[in-house]
């Protein structure tokens, strides 16, 4: 059942920094995909092909008969705009915890501490989160936090302002403030790859202005940062994310995770979720 | 003149080297390599720095050296003016060696078996076994040690082949092998974390109880 | 059974946290900085962490993920992204009864725990665990399952056995006081004992 809605959304299924051929899963289906650094195809074990879309620095694919559209960053092509992809990071916890935890803000200080967080500046300030119906997506605005260390291009501790977007149940896009370019937002996202519900490869994504740190530096800046992540994400119980309100007890802080999760339900999109109380 | 690192923020052996400068208090100029995903180690000009196209090398003046036992060497052997690092006598320094032929057992096995279970990248067939009977094996040598209160590999100092094993322990459960089973090697492990100027790393984190709440 | 030993008391000081397992549950383990041993469910009521992971303040066990504080009667007493707020007394671990009786801490997954009695003057050991179930490790011993394994062939020696499931037991082993070098042998004697289980267990 949750599958098969799955089945109409497309997924990132490789990265396109060097061409390659590599054997990988989505929705418990074996795939193989290849890039050549022009054109990519995906195909299933029983040679079926798979539509394949380069978006975003990756291979995307879907496997149902009914794609969704894919969602659009408008600044993913904006002149002077570095892109950085981050590579995959496999994850055993859900798809759906993934993007939560990417949603989230008051673990900055304890699984980020020193980058994106730091005792004793650990308040939530109040934000605004709603469901925008026109284009179907999750927005939480107004976010800010204090950070001793917001981006590779911030000199030093700042108090940061963000946004969030959830276009897509396995996709989330954050907008945060610019240390060089004030009047600019740093794009970073998180496309998951569903392995099966309790598995998922994480893609990190960044859209940046920043003249002078390597791509090296910008891509292991991200990396370390999804890695702390990581071993929270994979000592989370139970490793689906619990839809159910009465299984775990969220606070004004959360309203970002409660609506993402409201969202997921009334959507359908019960692919890595719990429904009922275990 | 400060030496040069080339290392990435993920490759357990390079923490190695970062971890034992930061607990001497060495500073290093740090490049960032871009092993994965941009494979920047198969580069002409990585490979002509590193034949074997490998994670960490030190620039120091004319000198390069590659791997981290012999960084570890080199560091303690230059900055650390407790000479606590490295054994001078013959049997705990040779011991310290053998701690450090171990610590390339680990890697082969526990090492290779997080680089799987993270990035996708083939481990040895048995590589998580091996990993395990490494863990065996130390946490054994560390209940003996217990008998007369050696908190250490050997010695009463911590030695460079702490640091070399530490690592790959400490990160064995990013490969799913957990530490629930072995109390002497978790303590071990608090024991370093809690040395002044510990640096964490992913999946490492800080001891947040030793700061002020 | 229902009072299982989870660890050897001694491996738990003040101010530390570990994981523990008794009869099937998943538990957090810790021992706040006076001393006092508590075991709860292994998961934070927030957002599921296990709070194994967590980290001992004085009294309190926090989570690691976003730091949640439970005091010694496993309520939740501080939510930090809203420091200026009472947590409601309805946050809380679920908590299980715990004893501490000749060197090992004892849990029981419902109800008081109930240690057998102990012998006098044991001294902490190791804890191991072997690959296979509780019948495996009483045979490799010469004995028939007992929540206190009293090895024939090794008269100094007591094993406290946690059953985990058909491939995994822990032991938890005391040793009458010895002199180093006996210490020393009596760890390789729990070594070659798990040999010959695994071995039989195949
Ligand atoms: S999950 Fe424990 S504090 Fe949030």
């Amino acid at each position: 059942m949750s599958r098969e809605h799955a089945l109409d959304d497309w997924y990132p299924v490789a990265d396109t920094v060097l061409p390659q051929i590599r054997a990988t899963r989505l929705l418990d289906t074996d795939l193989s995909v290849a890039w050549d650094g022009e054109t990519a195809s995906v195909t299933g074990p029983d040679g079926t092909a798979y539509p394949a879309e380069i978006r975003f620095d990756h291979v995307w694919t879907c496997l149902g008969p009914a794609p969704r559209p894919l969602f659009g960053i408008e600044e993913a092509d904006q002149p002077g705009r570095r892109r950085v992809p981050c590579g995959g990071v496999r994850v055993r916890c859900s798809p759906l915890r993934a993007v939560e935890n990417f949603l989230d803000i008051a673990h900055f200080p304890y699984v980020h501490t020193g980058i994106l967080g730091a005792e004793p500046h650990t308040e939530v300030f109040p934000y605004e989160v709603k469901i925008r119906e026109e284009v179907d997506e999750v927005w939480a605005t107004k976010v800010s936090f204090y950070q001793p260390q917001a981006a590779k291009s911030a000199g030093g501790a700042t108090d940061i302002r963000y946004e969030y977007r959830v276009p897509h149940p396995m996709a989330a896009v954050l907008y945060k403030t610019c240390p060089p370019r004030p009047s600019e937002w740093d794009v970073i996202a998180i496309f998951v790859q569903p392995v099966s519900e309790t598995v998922c490869i994480a893609w990190p994504w960044m859209a940046l202005f920043d003249d002078t740190s390597s791509q090296a530096e910008l891509v292991q800046f991200q990396q370390e940062i999804f890695l702390q992540d990581r071993s929270i994400l994979e000592n989370q119980i139970p490793a689906g994310l619990p839809l159910d309100p009465r299984m775990e007890i969220p606070t004004r802080a959360d309203l970002t995770s409660v609506a993402y999760r409201r969202w997921l339900k009334r959507r359908g999109a019960l692919y890595g979720a719990l429904t009922e109380a275990e | 003149m400060t030496p040069t690192l080339y290392t990435h923020v993920l490759d357990a052996e390079c923490y190695k080297v970062r971890l034992l400068a930061a607990l001497l208090g060495l500073p290093l100029d740090c490049v960032a390599v871009d092993s994965y995903p941009g494979e920047e180690t198969r580069s002409e000009a990585f490979l002509a720095l590193a034949p074997a196209g490998t994670l960490p090398v030190l620039e120091a003046g004319g000198l390069v050296l590659c791997g981290a036992p012999a960084i570890l060497t080199w560091l303690a052997a230059t900055g650390d003016v407790t000479e606590g690092w490295m054994p001078q006598d013959p049997a705990p320094r040779a011991q310290m060696q053998m701690w450090l032929g171990f610590s390339q057992r680990l890697s082969a096995t526990a090492g290779a078996a997080r680089l799987e279970a993270m990035f996708d990248m083939p481990a040895p067939e048995g590589a998580l076994a091996a990993a395990e009977a490494c863990l065996r094996e130390l946490e054994l040598h560390l209940a003996i040690r217990a008998v007369d209160d050696g908190a250490w590999l050997v010695g009463d100092h911590p030695c460079i082949a702490d640091i070399a094993c530490f690592a790959d322990v400490a990160l064995c459960p990013d490969a799913g092998l957990l530490h629930d089973e072995f109390p002497f090697l978790r303590h071990w492990l608090y024991r370093l974390r809690a040395l002044p100027g510990f640096l964490p790393m992913p999946g490492i984190h800080p001891l947040h109880e030793l700061r002020a709440g | 059974m229902t009072t299982f030993p989870v660890a050897l008391a001694h491996d738990l000081p003040p101010g530390r946290v570990q994981r523990a397992f008794a009869g099937g549950r998943d538990l957090v383990l810790w021992r706040s900085a006076s001393g006092r041993a508590m075991a709860w469910d292994n998961r934070c009521p927030h957002r599921g962490m296990r709070l194994s992971h967590g980290f001992v303040r004085g009294e309190r066990l926090a989570c690691l993920y976003h730091g949640w504080q439970y005091g010694t009667e496993a309520a939740c007493a501080h939510i930090p992204a809203h420091p200026d707020l009472a947590p409601p007394a309805t946050i809380r671990a679920a908590a299980y009864d715990l004893a501490e009786a000749g060197g090992v801490i004892w849990v029981a997954d419902e109800g008081y725990a109930d240690p057998p009695d102990m012998p006098l003057a044991v001294m902490p050991l190791r804890s191991l665990t072997f690959r296979c179930d509780l019948a495996t490790l009483a045979w490799a011993c010469g004995l028939e399952p007992a929540p206190l394994l009293f090895l024939p062939e090794h008269p100094s020696l007591v094993i406290a056995p946690n059953p985990l499931g058909p491939d995994r037991t822990e032991a938890h082993v005391l040793t009458a006081p010895l002199h180093a070098a006996d210490r020393i042998a009596a760890i390789h004697q729990t070594e070659a004992l798990r040999r010959l289980a695994e071995e039989a267990a195949g």
